[in-house]
């Protein structure tokens, strides 16, 4: 994460995402892959992290082997070491009121302080907080943030980046289905369908048999009563626009259009959800069941823009939305693709946080003064245990390391001198890490840089387990032709014809 | 004269040696996973997937064997996974030393068919050794003695580590399974024991959750989250729009019934989803799919419906909640009625939301002897092996449960047995004398393995675990007679007595994996020749 300060320009600095797109073919660097995968989907943050964390651990552990430790014990001083460096982090950890606005800015902020987004400042990370505050739900004392349904981005190339914006409410890529319908409305009734406003044909197999004129006739006008019936019921309940997920036809159009109702049609149905919850409404199947009740009011404005040279549908100023859209604006595409991902760490950061409110200093600070806590606990430890709680204390370390590493100052030095700030007994000792763009020592506290708990925590767990479980092979055997044979990190790999 | 075939044959010694060979290249293979200190296996199959696991069955089953007697191997290591559900790895180590012995022994000129009747006897007299004088009560060892068995069984595994957080958490799993048979004996279904796997956080993080949980979210979003006091209804036909059976065409001939007929089949869903609403259903699971156009009753009547639940699923909820399994709401008149007896009850029914998927939880049902064990791990191979150890665990823990007695683990038993049938051979003045006490020495095969797993003096630690048993065997002091439970103690390489340190194995377990080791020994042991037929020749293709 805070690992390229320079800021990605090329392509994209989200760990999972450059694996992602690498294909491998050895199985420990395959789980190594689904490890980061793993951190994406829990916490969506310290996905490059937790890679070389868990890379750093197998090659501290190289010199064990030599010596001719038992894997098992490495595996089970590992894990004690895990048990360890949660409860320091745990430790130095504080917790921070949700209600903070500014507090949260601040550690979201650090944590996409890498990105390719860091250049327009605070502007993401606004971004990101209005959006999860705004699809956070506390129903009785259970938290719920579903960023993956309720908060969408929208991406519109053109304009400048400083025109995006949080939405209060919900926007999509539709217009209304007939150019003389209403395309601006205040306080509009809003009625949502999942049906197509035209007519269906039985799910039976059902014939026609006709055998005069006038029955073909009847038949044709028997299908324009239906349409008409439908949008009668419709109209019972004097709605100012309707929006349905299928489709609807034109006779459908020209009744609702005499009635001057606005309709958008084929919208897809994660869209009709987010704007049933800002607006209110039941989405309903068949017209002819419609209450009152299903008519969505709580939004105050409807107004459909063109953007670029597309037509946008904005419905905004809601009441208490619980969905919400960002808008994103930016040069091209690429651009705003990463940008996208920038913003979806950017809430995956925020939702940890609100969801569990307590911080450690990021810059490297929290994994130092782990490794000289374990390193201070290895010391009681007895038995041939220690030498590998030891290592996996100093493995820690590679995170200044690489940190330090990464912003092209003199490694060796900065890590030394930061270990000797942790080393001593003072209350501040905690807090000193690596400031990524001056490449020098700071307090955290007073460059605030903070991490949420949850992703650290996350990171620690993740990385040492998967270690834990490459340690432990022995044998690879495989069932891959022989020619692609290639040797195992462990062990030798045998052949599985017998 | 010999009779000509078509094909390869081997016969005699050949087909011993082969034999003896492949089975002993696949013990080879998992020897080293045996024991606290076995390491894993990973295993890449021809697509280049991925399984790392410690656990024989599993290892034997993923390796393409193409050796008849190997497979016969595979086939054992398959069979005490069914059977017990632990102990594979060993059953695999000890048959193939059965048979290098054995093999031996007919280089010696001794027939095959007197070390066959020699092993028989062998392990006839082991079985009775085990059940008379090895194996030890539950009751006399309290509930430490059943977490102890988990624990033994975990110990060998990834999550060996944690095996303390497991066990409690795997026995305390299986005891709420808990029920009373019709013989009056406590049975313990281990297939009401669900287990689910969910990517993230670590190991440590797993729960073991009182009542059942399905790998699904709520149809609709509207629906509520949770709902306490849930009447569950259980339906096995789909919700769409009803449509008339394939072949069966309606002919009309006015255009007017057409449109009714359009309305009737929306009409017969939705009658039906009234129906099961007015019985006072507010949690419907569904095994079909139920149409979007349903979905707006179910959210406005405040309950909550999931669809495509699994059959198997279904009938398991069906029974513990109370509720019946519906295939149709046909009642025997024909008509369509939707009874309140139906419906099942539960505590509470929600839906949590845990890593990156949405689960639903069934709490407090009716008949709950349900359990769910939810498994957290930092990738999907972990998930698989933490799965496969937690399911071995399951398994002893429920033989424990239901015969009620243990033996010592550590190589004791292997042991005593060992030092017992070697002085039982001495009275025996036959032929078999011989086969008896290979059978004895190929015993000591397990605790051997285990110190050499352990990176411990082998030969150091099996002299004075022998002389440990022989010393309780040959003497009536009581105090000698403790050490039958003497066995390894491989963390810090010596002997210990391992009733009292905890290692713990059910009977059951042992003597079975013995049985079969010693069948399937015999049975590659029978064997002399080896008839191969050359795959016949294509017919040749008339050339004009």
């Amino acid at each position: 994460m805070l690992l390229d300060p320079m800021g990605g320009i090329v392509m994209t600095n989200d760990g999972n995402a450059i694996l992602r797109e690498i294909d491998v073919k050895h199985p420990a660097a395959k789980s190594m892959i689904e490890l980061s995968r793993t951190q994406d989907d829990e916490v969506g943050d310290g996905t490059t992290s937790v890679i070389i964390l868990a890379g750093e651990l197998m090659t501290v552990s190289e010199p064990f082997f030599t010596m001719k430790i038992h894997p098992i014990i490495i595996v089970s001083s590992y894990f004690k070491a895990m048990d360890h460096a949660l409860k320091v982090a745990e430790k130095i950890a504080r917790e921070i009121s949700v209600e903070n606005h500014e507090e949260i800015a601040d550690v979201i902020h650090s944590c996409i302080g890498t990105k390719f987004s860091s250049r327009w400042g605070s502007l993401i990370v606004d971004l990101a907080v209005q959006a999860v505050k705004a699809v956070f739900i506390n129903k009785n004392g259970k938290k719920e943030v579903d960023i993956k349904r309720y908060a969408k981005v929208e991406k519109i190339p053109g304009g400048n980046l400083e025109d995006s914006r949080v939405l209060n409410g919900v926007m999509f890529n539709k217009d209304v289905t007939h150019p003389k319908m209403r395309r601006f409305i205040q306080n509009p009734r809003i009625m949502l369908l999942d049906c197509p406003l035209e007519y269906k044909k039985a799910e039976s197999m059902t014939n026609v048999e006709m055998t005069k004129e006038e029955d073909f006739a009847e038949i044709l006008r028997q299908e324009e009563e239906e349409v008409c019936k439908l949008c009668q019921a419709i109209m019972k309940f004097n709605p100012d626009i309707v929006i349905t997920e299928k489709g609807v036809s034109d006779i459908a159009q020209h009744f609702l259009l005499k009635q001057n109702i606005s309709v958008i049609r084929r919208i897809r149905k994660t869209d009709n959800n987010r704007i049933a919850r800002v607006s209110g409404a039941t989405i309903v199947n068949r017209p002819e069941e419609l209450q009152e009740s299903d008519i969505g009011t709580k939004c105050k404005r409807f107004e459909i823009k063109l953007v670029g040279d597309e037509y946008y549908t904005f419905m905004e100023e809601c009441e208490e939305p619980k969905a919400c859209s960002i808008l994103l604006r930016g040069g091209t595409k690429d651009v705003l693709n990463e940008i996208e991902r920038n913003l979806q760490d950017a809430m995956s950061v925020a939702r940890n946080i609100i969801l569990d409110p307590k911080l450690v200093p990021g810059g490297g600070a929290v994994e130092m003064h782990v490794a000289t806590e374990l390193t201070k606990i290895a010391n009681t430890i007895e038995g041939i245990e220690q030498w590998p709680f030891l290592a996996a204390a100093t493995a820690f370390e590679v995170i200044p390391r690489t940190l330090a590493q990464n912003c092209g100052c003199n490694v060796i030095r900065i890590v030394t001198e930061l270990r000797s700030k942790h080393a001593e007994d003072s209350k501040d000792a905690p807090y000193w890490g690596i400031d990524g763009n001056e490449g020098k020592l700071a307090d955290m506290r007073v460059i605030k840089i903070w991490e949420p708990l949850v992703v650290k925590k996350q990171t620690f767990k993740t990385a040492i387990e998967s270690a834990a479980m490459l340690l432990r092979i022995d044998n690879v055997v495989s069932g891959i032709s022989k020619k692609e044979k290639k040797q195992g990190p462990a062990g030798n790999i045998e052949d599985a014809e017998i | 004269m010999s009779v000509s075939i078509l094909g390869s044959r081997e016969s005699g010694q050949n087909i011993r040696d082969t034999n003896v060979r492949a089975v002993q290249a696949v013990a080879n293979i998992v020897k080293s996973s045996l024991g606290p200190n076995g390491l894993d296996k990973m295993l890449v199959d021809e697509i280049g997937d991925v399984v790392i696991s410690n656990d024989g069955a599993t290892i034997l089953r993923s390796l393409e064997v193409q050796h008849p007697a190997a497979k016969v191997l595979v086939e054992l290591s398959r069979l005490q996974d069914q059977e017990v559900g632990d102990g594979t790895t060993s059953v695999v180590i000890v048959a193939a030393e059965l048979l290098k012995r054995a093999n031996d022994l007919v280089k010696y000129k001794i027939h095959p068919t007197t070390i066959i009747a020699g092993f028989r006897l062998a392990m006839k007299e082991s079985i009775q050794y085990i059940k008379d004088y090895l194996s030890v009560k539950t009751e006399s060892l309290g509930k430490d003695a059943i977490l102890n068995v988990a624990k033994t069984s975990l110990n060998s595994k990834l999550i060996g580590a944690e095996s303390d957080h497991f066990a409690s958490m795997i026995v305390n799993c299986v005891e709420a399974v808990g029920v009373m048979g019709a013989s009056k004996e406590m049975k313990y279904p281990i297939k009401s024991i669900k287990v689910l796997k969910c990517i993230g956080q670590s190991a440590k993080e797993s729960v073991h959750l009182n009542g059942f949980a399905l790998m699904t979210g709520r149809t609709a979003q509207g629906m509520p989250t949770s709902i306490k006091n849930a009447r569950i209804a259980c339906l096995d036909f789909n919700l769409n729009k009803f449509k008339l059976q394939m072949g069966a065409q309606v002919l009309v001939n006015d255009a007017k019934n057409l449109e009714k007929i359009r309305l009737r089949e929306l009409e017969i869903t939705k009658e039906r989803i009234e129906k099961v609403l007015k019985a006072g259903a507010n949690v419907i699971f569904a095994t079909k799919a139920i149409d979007d156009f349903a979905l707006k009753y179910f959210v406005e009547a405040g309950a909550i419906a999931v669809r495509r639940v699994d059959k198997k699923d279904i009938r398991k909820i069906a029974k513990q909640c109370g509720a019946e399994v519906l295939i149709t709401l046909m009642n025997n008149e024909g008509e369509e009625v939707f009874n309140e007896s139906s419906l099942g009850s539960a505590e509470e029914v929600s839906e949590e939301r845990l890593g990156d998927n949405d689960f639903i939880f069934i709490k407090g049902m009716k008949h709950s002897s349900s359990q769910t064990l939810i498994l957290r791990g930092a990738n999907e191979f972990m998930l698989d092996e933490i799965e496969r150890s937690v399911h071995d665990a399951i398994c002893v823990v429920k033989r424990v449960l239901e015969s009620k007695s243990v033996v010592v683990g550590g190589g004791a038993v292997e042991t005593a047995l060992s030092i017992y049938l070697d002085s039982f051979a001495r009275t025996l003045g036959s032929k078999e004398q011989l086969a008896i006490s290979e059978f004895a020495e190929s015993l000591l095969v397990i605790p051997k393995t285990l110190a050499i797993n352990a990176a411990q003096d082998a030969c150091d630690l099996l002299a004075k675990l022998k002389m440990y048993h022989s010393a309780s065997q040959n003497s009536s002091d009581e105090k000698k007679q403790e050490y039958k439970y003497v066995g390894l103690d491989l963390a810090n390489g010596k002997v210990r007595n391992n009733l009292k340190a905890g290692v713990l194995e059910p009977t059951i377990s042992k003597i079975k994996s013995l049985k079969f080791a010693t069948e399937a020994a015999i049975s590659i042991l029978r064997i002399d020749d080896l008839i191969e037929l050359a795959p016949k020749p294509e017919k040749e293709r008339d050339g004009h």
